[in-house]
């Protein structure tokens, strides 16, 4: 077997993986949400693989949906944050050199913050909750895949073909859509997937601190933020499987994302 | 949630860390110790310092000052004695109390105690006006040394309950600063503060009661799972903890549970859904007095404090269970069939899905809890499954404080009361004049508030207790479950501490709502075996 079809199989394999555990989870949220006490504080079983925790809610459902939460809001985000990132990439590169230098700006000052106080503060003025996470990962999230775009499309306005197109009489819009973004696509494909477990785990990072959804949510990052009080007493199950699976989700979005890249690279065809 | 999780964690590790590290410097636990490490949330340790002025002893949480005397005090069973004052007494329009108090007492500065001090105090604590309630106090006088007259502006029966947690300040050493390096009379004198981390107090020798048996106290702010890692670790005395860490044993360690009037309950809006300044007041739902009453029959405490408090707890019928001025007539026993009729009564009727109807409209509630506060959490969620069982669907949500009122004013609240004093009543079922209705959740009785006024116009303390039992129940109409049951009440949460073996904690008196300072309370008369 080559590496491309290696990497067919292991992009097929994550796509899969992630979508089930979505669609789970969306279909758990209501068994995630029930407590019954008779069954509080139980350790993994068979019943029960995930334990239950001081409410005796079912861990499993709850990181099912938890997980399924995260890769939603972070697709969410991540899709708002990219097509944020395609228009000023493509706009700091098109629209002449006041436009390109306002762009880059914007992006040195975003990147010149760190993601997560950026996160924190957006999250919080916007009242917290869903909203506050997906606008927040969305705002943070653009600037490197933009600097991208910016960079890639500059260097397409150089080229002989668009040259060419552009003697010729074709509109610069005919040209943008027609010529440059099926060359900008895989780019933008990669750039995209990538992008996905980085807003996943900002977003469960700012949950876990208070600053995302609500604590009734089965979010992840409340789980994790949960756990800490009870890990003292020994209750590891509560802290461990919805960690390693939240580790699991991230990791499978990057094998996904880098397996996708080497699949649209036409220079690894022939590998 | 916040901040705290990043607090707790790195709090956790530096306080296990530096304790396993300090550990040699510690004095363990013999028979010649006369100090005690308590440790205490951190949301205990006063924001202004230990000034009477700005909440210190007052309050929500109410504990003796100790750093500071008051004129009387709470007894074990909250009837009031003497403590610097020999003798009080009121008017009979009951806008004058003048209280004789003892000429033998000293700050620990050495100037004596007098009755101007006690006036300077009043003043003071009437202008600054932080936490407490003073509009009821006009001016306080000093006649001569011994003696104060207080000149009320309206009266206040309860007045000695304000006595009680009134630490009194030397009026010559009294600056902006007090807070921060307090002078008192009172049983310990504060020796450090480091902001943030501790507190250590040491027996005041010249004290004019019985010499405090604990020579030093050193009070430690963290977070409960800190509190647990640091008993296990061997470095406190008393732990300060909660229900879910009961079951844990810690050798060299038992578990003292003190039973409390900190009560859990939620509000129940009493009238129509109506929107005044963008806020929505009242509730569609427990607007019927029927369902209300039904609410209240179908929860089954016990099985909640089984559950949710593993069995720490007492269940609640009234914000101030087992105090003088309770009712008994609150107690409510759990019955689901009588629940379910009185439902039916109302008209509502069980829908397909077990959810009951009326004119199409489902019977659902919202019922809130603060955010990261796991016992209300718990709670809320219990209630929701019993209220199930009725034919309600309760839907748990948490919320921050800063909309949490707002909010009340027509979805359900946890809320957590109970102080050593009848003035909670007032707060909660007494209307107030802007709105005519009560200020927590949409209420309003003209009986009830009548029974309350006078209760406050009584000049004897005793009466007005009878008077307040009535404003809660007086055989035709009330608060309780005969009455308009505004609220439903729970259970009181016992305050659970690690304490090492050997230590004798003396008897607490019930203590209210806030797990903090209550415990230290009578420090002075705990023992070493």
């Amino acid at each position: 077997m080559n590496q491309r079809q290696k990497a067919k199989i292991l992009f097929a394999f994550s796509a899969a993986f992630l979508i089930a555990v979505a669609v789970a989870g969306v279909f758990c949220h209501d068994a995630a949400m029930v407590t019954d006490f008779s069954r509080k504080n139980l350790a993994p079983c068979l019943k029960y693989p995930f334990g239950t925790d001081w409410l005796g809610r079912n861990m499993f459902y709850r990181t099912l949906t938890g997980l399924s939460m995260s890769i939603l809001i972070g697709v969410c985000a991540a899709g708002v944050s990219a097509v944020m990132a395609l228009i000023l990439g493509i706009a700091a590169a098109t629209l002449g050199k006041k436009a390109d230098s306002v762009i880059s700006f914007l992006i040195d000052l975003v990147m010149g913050i760190p993601h997560i106080l950026l996160l924190i503060l957006i999250s919080y003025a916007m009242g917290k909750g869903l909203k506050g996470v997906i606008v927040g990962v969305a705002l943070t999230h653009w600037t490197s895949l933009a600097r991208l775009i910016r960079a890639e499309v500059m260097q397409l306005k150089e080229s002989e073909y668009i040259q060419i197109a552009a003697k010729l009489g074709h509109s610069k819009l005919e040209i943008a859509v027609k010529h440059m973004l099926p060359h900008l696509l895989p780019q933008f494909l990669v750039g995209l997937v990538l992008m996905f477990p980085h807003a996943i785990l900002h977003e469960s990072s700012i949950t876990f601190l208070g600053f995302g959804l609500s604590s009734e949510q089965p979010a992840i990052g409340v789980i994790l933020s949960e756990s800490m009080t009870y890990l003292i007493m020994g209750k590891w199950w509560l802290a461990l499987f919805p960690g390693l699976a939240l580790v699991l989700t991230v990791g499978l979005f990057d094998l996904g994302g880098n397996a996708l890249r080497r699949i649209l690279d036409p220079n690894s065809v022939h590998e | 949630m916040k901040k705290k999780n990043i607090i707790r964690f790195f709090s956790t590790l530096a306080i296990t860390a530096s304790l396993l590290a300090a550990s040699a410097l510690f004095v363990s636990a013999d028979a010649e110790n006369q100090d005690v490490v308590v440790t205490m949330p951190l949301t205990s340790e006063p924001t202004s310092g230990f000034d009477p002025a700005y909440g210190w002893g007052a309050g929500e949480h109410v504990h003796e000052p100790l750093i500071q005397s008051t004129l009387v005090r709470t007894t074990k069973d909250l009837e009031i004695e003497n403590d610097l004052a020999t003798e009080y007494s009121c008017s009979d329009d009951g806008l004058t109390w003048t209280v004789t108090i003892r000429d033998d007492v000293k700050f620990t500065d050495g100037e004596p105690l007098t009755a101007s001090d006690v006036a300077f105090t009043y003043n003071t604590c009437r202008d600054a006006s932080s936490v407490n309630d003073f509009t009821m106090l006009k001016e306080a006088v000093a006649i001569d040394d011994t003696t104060v007259e207080f000149h009320m502006n309206e009266p206040y029966s309860i007045w000695p309950y304000t006595m009680a947690i009134v630490g009194i300040v030397p009026e010559h050493a009294y600056d902006e600063n007090y807070g921060q390096n307090p002078i008192g009379s009172g049983r310990y004198i504060l020796k450090q503060w480091d902001r943030g981390q501790q507190v250590i107090f040491e027996a005041n020798s010249d004290y004019y009661g019985e010499t405090p048996k604990i020579q030093k106290l050193t009070v430690l702010f963290m977070e409960e799972d800190a509190a647990l890692a640091a008993a296990m670790a061997g470095q406190v005395d008393v732990a300060h903890t909660a229900a879910m860490y009961s079951e844990q044993t810690i050798d060299g360690y038992s578990l003292l549970a003190v039973e409390t009037v900190d009560n859990r309950g939620f509000n129940l809006p009493t009238t129509e859904p109506e929107e005044i300044d963008g806020i929505t007041y009242g509730n569609a739902l427990t607007s019927d007095v029927n369902v209300r009453r039904a609410i209240n029959l179908a929860i089954d405490r016990e099985e909640m404090i089984e559950n949710v408090l593993n069995g720490y707890g007492t269940a609640a019928y009234s914000v101030c269970d087992k105090m003088p001025w309770y009712n008994e007539e609150a107690v409510t026993e759990y019955d689901l069939d009588a629940a379910k009729a009185l439902m039916d009564e109302a008209g509502w009727v069980e829908g397909s899905d077990g959810i009951r109807e009326k004119d199409g409209e489902k019977a659902e509630l919202t019922l809130m809890f603060a955010n990261g506060d796991s016992v209300r959490q718990a709670l809320a969620e219990d209630t929701a499954n019993q209220l199930r069982e009725l034919g309600i669907s309760v839907k748990t949500e948490s919320v921050g404080w800063d909309t949490a009122y707002d909010r009340a004013q027509s979805d359900l609240l946890v809320w957590g009361w109970g102080a050593h004093t009848p003035m909670e009543l007032y707060n909660l079922y007494h209307t107030n004049g802007d709105t005519g209705l009560a200020e927590y959740s949409p209420y309003a009785n003209e009986t009830v508030d009548q029974y309350m006024d006078v209760a406050l116009q009584c000049s004897d303390l005793e009466e007005s207790y009878e008077l307040w039992k009535k404003a809660q129940w007086d055989g035709t109409t009330g608060i309780t479950q005969e009455g308009d049951i505004p609220w439903i009440w729970l259970c009181n949460i016992d305050h659970l501490y690690f304490v090492r073996d050997g230590l004798q904690v003396a008897d607490q008196k019930l203590h209210p709502h806030g797990h903090g300072w209550s415990i230290v309370n009578n420090i002075d008369e705990w023992e070493w075996e």
